[in-house]
């Protein structure tokens, strides 16, 4: 936890070592009928750290990531985002949900509706905010991701960069304390994956907690504060960047990263 | 690492509490669910007590005994045209509209394929016929059709001796179409023993000439030497098919035995099935819910399923149990049959097995008739039969067309570029392609056809609705009439869409 | 057959087909000379050619066939134009006739306004106007010379024909850029037929059903009870399809579609109930129940509803809701008005759905402004149904013939719709519970043929209500309709419902919706878009099969073709006659919608990519 220090050169005012725990998840296990899809994960994320997970593909980490809004069901342990523990309470769901903005990788925008209103949905329903002013909370928005003209189109008129932007903007928009990106890159071609980064990293650098499932190797030496390598739905090894690409411990994450790099 | 999250689990259980019951979504969930279903089965409840409350009052009962009594019906056509009894009757219009369902199926794919064929000619006359066709016919209301039809065939000219157009051989008439017919005889059941018996032989001759063919790769001519060998059969069959007589024994026997078991082995049977197959489906459901380190993991809907699978598999047995009617209703219509087998098989050895005759025309009293040689489509019938047919078939040209259509521009192209004609590109490439297409709505069409011979009841023909509504105009009993009309449709549907799904698969495969 | 024979016949058979394939006619036809045309598409080899040969037989000889038919002095026309008062409206009194025109000239103002607002027609290219014209022409005069007709007939036909051939030759070699707007074109005709009503002796018609009935039919133009309001009609709707036109640039266009979708919706019920049944209101009855019954839902209804849309509700709210929907179920169990049973429930699901559109001040002022009008249509129309009709006709609806069959039809899609959805919903839901339930019953419904339904619902529905209660044969079969056409909406439905991806699910949940939100804001809309097209070839199905009513003995369109006219003395052997009119108004209508219909399908789908 140490090494997160040097990061806050970087990243700005943060004081990691002194942040309050966000999410917690412990002895976490999933099973997808007979398959066992997450392995008693344990894991601790603090408020303003952007945590980056790693693995091979089937190792969990999308599992995992939805498990922590509930968009997955865990069946073992425990999770407890910003104080509110997931179980069938229905008011803690919605209450994390609200508070944990997600990206996806295939952006999913609701096709049917103008990117302004791909924004303002949420607010003025969920946040119960009026119109005018979620949509104007929209229009800032995508200024902040850097697209503020294409507000009135429709999300099958942008390319894919510009798609992911105003998903990244989509879940801002409910001000979400955390933000989970489940491979927001690898749907994209080589250029638009810059703009979408850059993005992230602009996010990261306000002091946003994230947690990011990506194969962007550069991201997350980068931005992450930790990386997570996750294989067979187990967390195998936990580490800053440095440590994790120069000498990581574990036999299977030098297989991985001799394979990725 | 490790101590933190120690540290935290502590304040995890503090944090963690009992969820209250209106916030638990689980139990939002199973209690929304059994809401409706509550709400359901009251009213069902409610309404069917009222309709015993007012059944009662009304003094109407509503037993199936008038299947067992003689009605006073005269049915226009069919295979029994004065039943002994009420359910002979429905049976009689069952038949009815099977046939009417089948030979309906039949010409209407065959006339379907036809126009649909036609709308993709490079004839430019013959493409606007076959789309003025579909067009016209497809937005006509069908029951618009059928008694315009009726109407059409009743106003023609009365049948006299001297019908024709091609007297003795062809008569249309005000009384329907009449013409010869090659009719099943007394010697088909023993003859086609003898053909079913060519086409087992036939299989494993077929089987066997594959396998040499797989292993010396010389053409052996499979499919022929098969189709052959059923013809063989078939013809000989024809002279020596008396010596299947004695089938009608063993099937004497079965009816025998059938008689004598006692209602209680049957119920015990079927509930053993019944429990075998629910506690095999539950035994897989558990392996396919269990981890490879044996954790065993279970969500509310998978208990709700078992729930389900037990429950139901419990009711029935609970019902086969106590309504004894079921049991002895398997064992009694296990003998009719057998014997009725019995009864076909016992024919001297003269009988031929297919009979032909010419139509006729009888004047018993002042006015001439249709006698019972010839094949008579009654107006009746050729309004439904008219009717179905072109509906369906201005139907199964657009998919036809469809289908074709859809099978991309490449693939005949491809076709071409290897040499193949046009009609065998069509016959090798399209037509394999399209028919995975076409089937699943064509099955639609079908079950469509078979539901619309129902309208029947416009233009008098005894279909099973036309001959339920005379018999509960005649006894009273409504509801049960109306009973085995759903379950007779039902029946109907479910086979059709079974066998189309079969077929479905099978293409399915066939991809791979 | 020589060529030069065929050639006429291909101008011929090009009308009577035109507008069959309108879509499909090649783009560049021009292009090839007639022998190059003709040998490329009729003559290309020998097959085609014997094929061309006994078609062209055939089509001469049916249409001979036909037009001996039509025009046999034997055929009793007299007796569907006689009756066409019948046939449209049943015994509708006469003096109160004014009534159906009201109803139609408000449909008609509706629908120019529509045509306005939603841009409907295209443009046509003059040269294929001509084109058709030509053809058309030809076909009159072709169908003038196999036709059985006296002299005098045969020359004005003739002369017709050739008027026609005329124009067409007129128009056929205009520039490819001169286009006319298809309603322009539609209107024309329109116009057309409705001068010829003032002028053409079609005869003037009428039966009268006394006790010696009395026919009318001498020669001269149609009566002025037709053709003036026909006329006064189409100045209707010409004058409200401008006003649209002038005023859709002046406001808000989608707020006012959206109103005039609900009118759409309300406007028939209203015509209906108020118009056409002239409800004797009974002003103790309404004081005494009908007025405070409406005050007290509204009242107690809004209040509940402004607090039950409060953001920060809970689930409160729910239990809440979920208490009234069962004291609305509870209601049934006690003795006391329908209408308070119906209400409650309705309040009941203003309250379920509550949340879903609960915010700030604005948005609950809103819903409840949806609850009180919903409250004011509903009151109006349950007491308006429960009052006596001053319109007396014999039997026991006020109304049949044509406009049943209209009525039955909107009845049936305005409740069958928002059915079959809920079906679909339950049938694709997460509940397995709710799954079974409606998966049997679409599945019953689909596995057994109309008519079933229809006997079981006129002849068992008395059976099923408790004392007290009961429901006309129109109403049962009605309600057999609607449960019929939901379960094959809600198939449609589904299929558009698995069509929305599990991303986008997931996206919905992941900003927080609810399952309500989720299922109002993203699938359905997203849904019901690919439902379309088959959703629209179900409405045409619905409508040929209204002509089922005629089997189970409700006066409709069809019974009175078919048994009714007949009946008279005068008509016994007119039923084909009948039959082809009734035949030609099913084929024109459904045609018109499916050509509509996918003339719409294309325009929403070029509107999506
Ligand atoms: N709904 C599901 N039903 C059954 N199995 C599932 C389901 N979702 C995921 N799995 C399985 O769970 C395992 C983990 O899946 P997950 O999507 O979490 O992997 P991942 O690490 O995100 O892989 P990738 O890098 O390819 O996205 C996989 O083996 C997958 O097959
Ligand atoms: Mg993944």
């Amino acid at each position: 936890m140490t090494d997160n220090e040097t990061k806050s050169s970087v990243r700005g005012d943060r004081d990691l070592a002194n942040a309050q725990d966000i999410i917690v998840c412990e002895g976490v296990s999933k099973w997808f009928g007979d398959f066992q899809a997450l392995n008693n994960v344990s894991a601790t994320i603090k408020e303003q750290e952007v945590v980056v997970v790693l693995g091979p593909s089937g190792s969990g980490k999308s599992t995992w990531i939805r498990c922590i809004n509930r968009l997955e069901q865990h069946q073992e342990g425990r999770i407890m985002v910003d104080g509110v523990e997931l179980s069938n309470d229905l008011r803690n769901i919605e209450k994390v949900r609200s508070e944990v903005g997600m990206v996806f990788q295939m952006f999913n925008l609701f096709p049917h509706l103008t990117v302004r209103d791909n924004i303002s949905l949420a607010p003025i329903w969920v946040r119960k905010k009026p119109r005018a002013e979620a949509e104007e909370q929209a229009s800032s928005l995508l200024e902040r991701v850097g697209i503020p003209e294409q507000a009135d189109k429709f999300p099958g008129q942008l390319s894919g960069g510009q798609q992911q932007r105003v998903a990244i903007a989509r879940a801002l928009a409910m001000e979400p304390k955390i933000m989970l990106f489940d491979e927001p890159t690898s749907a994209l071609d080589p250029e638009m994956i810059k703009e979408v980064l850059d993005v992230m990293k602009e996010l990261a650098l306000s002091g946003m907690t994230m947690m990011v499932v990506t194969h962007e190797m550069g991201f997350a030496k980068e931005v992450a504060d930790k990386i997570m390598f996750m294989e067979g739905g187990q967390i195998v090894e936990t580490g800053t960047p440095e440590h994790f690409f120069t000498n990581p411990t574990e036999e299977r994450t030098k297989l991985f990263l001799s394979q990725i790099l | 690492m490790q101590s933190p999250a120690e540290e935290k689990s502590s304040t995890l259980k503090a944090v963690s509490q009992r969820v209250p019951l209106w916030r638990d979504v689980v139990v939002i969930k199973w209690v929304t669910q059994l809401g409706l279903l509550a709400v359901v089965v009251t009213s069902l409840w409610f309404l069917a007590g009222q309709a015993g409350d007012n059944l009662q009052a009304r003094n109407i009962n509503t037993g199936f005994d008038f299947l067992e009594r003689p009605p006073d019906i005269q049915l226009s056509e069919g295979i029994d045209t004065s039943p002994a009894t009420g359910g002979r009757a429905l049976w009689v219009g069952m038949v009815n509209t099977l046939r009417m369902a089948v030979v309906g199926i039949v010409f209407a794919t065959f006339l379907g394929v036809i126009v649909g064929l036609a709308r993709l000619s490079n004839n430019w006359l013959i493409k606007r016929l076959a789309g003025l066709w579909i067009e016209t016919l497809r937005n006509v209301p069908l029951l618009v059709q059928m008694i315009f039809y009726f109407a059409v065939l009743t106003a023609l000219p009365r049948v006299s001796l001297e019908s024709g157009p091609i007297h003795g051989w062809f008569h249309v008439s005000n009384k329907g179409i009449s013409m010869p017919r090659v009719f099943i005889s007394d010697g088909f059941y023993q003859w086609i023993t003898v053909v079913a018996v060519g086409c087992i032989a036939a299989y494993f001759l077929k089987k066997q000439r594959e396998k040499k063919h797989d292993l010396t790769g010389e053409n052996t001519h499979a499919a022929s030497w098969a189709f052959l060998t059923v013809c063989t059969f078939a013809i000989i069959g024809i002279f020596v098919h008396p010596i299947f007589s004695f089938v009608g024994e063993i099937f004497a026997a079965l009816a025998t035995l059938f008689e004598n078991i006692p209602a209680t082995l049957i119920k015990i049977l079927i509930s053993s099935i019944l429990i075998f197959f629910a506690a095999r489906w539950i035994r897989n459901f558990f392996a396919s819910r269990r981890s490879a380190t044996g954790h065993l993991s279970l969500i509310d809907d998978d208990i709700f399923r078992m729930v389900f699978v037990g429950t139901g598999a419990l009711i029935a047995i609970i019902v086969v149990i106590s309504w004894t009617g079921i049991s002895s209703w398997i064992l009694h219509s296990g003998r009719d049959l057998f014997q009725m087998l019995e009864a076909k098989f016992e024919v001297d050895g003269a009988a031929r097995p297919f009979d032909a005759m010419k139509p006729d025309i009888v004047k018993p009293g002042k006015f001439a008739n249709y006698g019972k040689n010839g094949l008579t489509m009654g107006p009746g019938f050729a309004a439904v039969f008219f009717g179905v047919v072109f509906y369906t078939s201005a139907f199964v040209a657009e998919i036809i067309r469809g289908g074709i259509l859809a099978v991309p521009k490449g693939q005949i192209e491809a076709g071409n570029a290897v040499g193949l004609s046009r009609s065998q590109s069509l016959r090798h490439i399209v037509l394999p392609q399209a028919i995975r297409i076409i089937l699943p709505p064509m099955g639609n069409q079908y079950l469509n056809l078979t539901k619309n011979t129902s309208l029947a009841i416009a233009v008098g023909y005894s279909d099973i609705v036309q001959v339920g509504q005379t018999v509960y105009n005649q006894t009273g009993k409504s509801l049960p009439v109306m009973a085995i009309w759903m379950l007779f449709y039902l029946t109907c549907s479910l086979t059709i869409s079974v066998i189309v799904n079969y077929y479905n698969v099978r293409m399915k495969i066939v991809e791979r | 057959m020589n060529s030069a024979n065929s050639t006429s016949q291909d101008q011929f058979s090009s009308d009577s087909l035109t507008d069959v394939s309108k879509n499909e006619l090649p783009p560049k036809v021009a292009a090839l000379s007639p022998t190059e045309w003709l040998k490329a598409n009729l003559f290309s080899n020998t097959f085609n050619s014997i094929l061309t040969v006994i078609s062209t037989a055939a089509i001469l000889l049916i249409i001979r066939g036909l037009l001996s038919f039509i025009f046999n002095p034997l055929r009793q026309w007299s007796a569907t134009a006689t009756n066409m008062r019948l046939l449209m409206t049943q015994a509708y009194p006469e003096h109160q006739y004014a009534r159906i025109w009201v109803s139609l000239g408000f449909l008609l103002f509706l629908t120019g306004i529509s045509l306005a607002f939603w841009r409907a027609g295209r443009s046509v290219q003059l040269s294929q106007v001509g084109k058709r014209l030509l053809a058309l022409g030809a076909f009159i005069l072709l169908a003038t010379l196999l036709a059985p007709f006296s002299n005098k007939a045969t020359i004005i036909w003739l002369i017709i024909g050739i008027f026609i051939v005329g124009i067409g030759f007129l128009l056929k070699p205009s520039h490819e850029d001169k286009t006319v707007s298809s309603l322009t074109l539609l209107s024309g005709a329109f116009l057309l037929a409705i001068l010829s009503l003032w002028v053409i002796p079609y005869g003037h018609h009428s039966y009268l059903s006394t006790r010696t009935p009395k026919i009318l039919a001498e020669p001269g133009t149609v009566a002025m009870t037709t053709k003036l309001p026909w006329t006064i009609m189409f100045v209707v709707a010409m004058c409200s399809y401008f006003l649209g036109s002038f005023i859709r640039e002046k406001i808000d266009e989608t707020r006012s579609k959206a109103v005039l979708s609900a009118t759409w919706l309300i406007s028939p019920l209203f015509l209906l109930f108020l118009v056409l049944r002239d409800p004797d209101f009974d002003t103790g009855h309404l004081l005494s129940t009908d007025i405070p019954i409406f005050l007290f839902f509204s009242i107690v209804g809004s209040v509940l509803l402004l607090w039950l849309t409060r953001p920060d509700i809970g689930e409160k709210g729910r239990v809440i809701s979920a208490a009234i929907l069962f004291v609305g179920f509870a209601t049934f169990l006690f003795q006391m008005l329908m209408i308070v049973r119906i209400l409650t429930l309705v309040l009941a699901f203003f309250a379920l759905a509550a949340p879903t559109f609960s915010g700030q001040k604005p948005a609950r002022i809103r819903y409840t402004k949806v609850w009180i009008a919903s409250m004011v249509i509903l009151c109006w129309l349950i007491t308006a149904i429960n009052t006596p009709s001053t319109a007396k006709v014999p039997g026991d609806f006020f109304i049949g013939g044509f406009a049943i069959t209209l009525m039955i039809f909107f009845f049936t899609m305005v409740l069958a719709f928002p059915l079959g959805v809920l079906l679909a919903l339950a049938r694709t839901s997460k509940f397995p519970i709710f799954r079974i339930i409606s998966t049997t019953f679409i599945e019953f419904i689909r596995g057994v043929p109309l008519i079933t339904i229809l006997i079981f619902f006129s002849v068992m529905v008395p059976l099923f209500l408790p004392d007290g209660m009961d429901l006309t044969e129109i109403a049962a079969v009605t309600i057999a309709f609607i449960i019929f056409e939901a379960a094959y909406l809600a198939e449609n439905v589904r299929g558009g419902l698995q069509s929305v991806t599990r991303g986008q699910h997931e996206a919905a949940e992941a900003v927080g919706m609810t399952n309500a939100q989720k299922t109002f804001f993203i699938v359905l809309p997203q849904a019901l878009r690919v439902a379309i097209p088959p959703m629209v070839g179900q409405i045409i199905a619905t409508f040929k099969e209204t002509g089922l009513l005629a089997i189970i003995g409700i006066f409709d369109f069809l019974y009175i073709a078919r048994s009714v006219i007949p009946g008279q003395t005068q008509y016994m052997g007119s039923t084909r006659e009948n039959l082809l009119f009734v035949s030609l108004v099913y084929l024109v209508i459904c045609f018109a919608m499916s050509k509509a219909s996918q003339r719409v399908e294309k325009r929403v789908g070029l509107g999506e990519r």
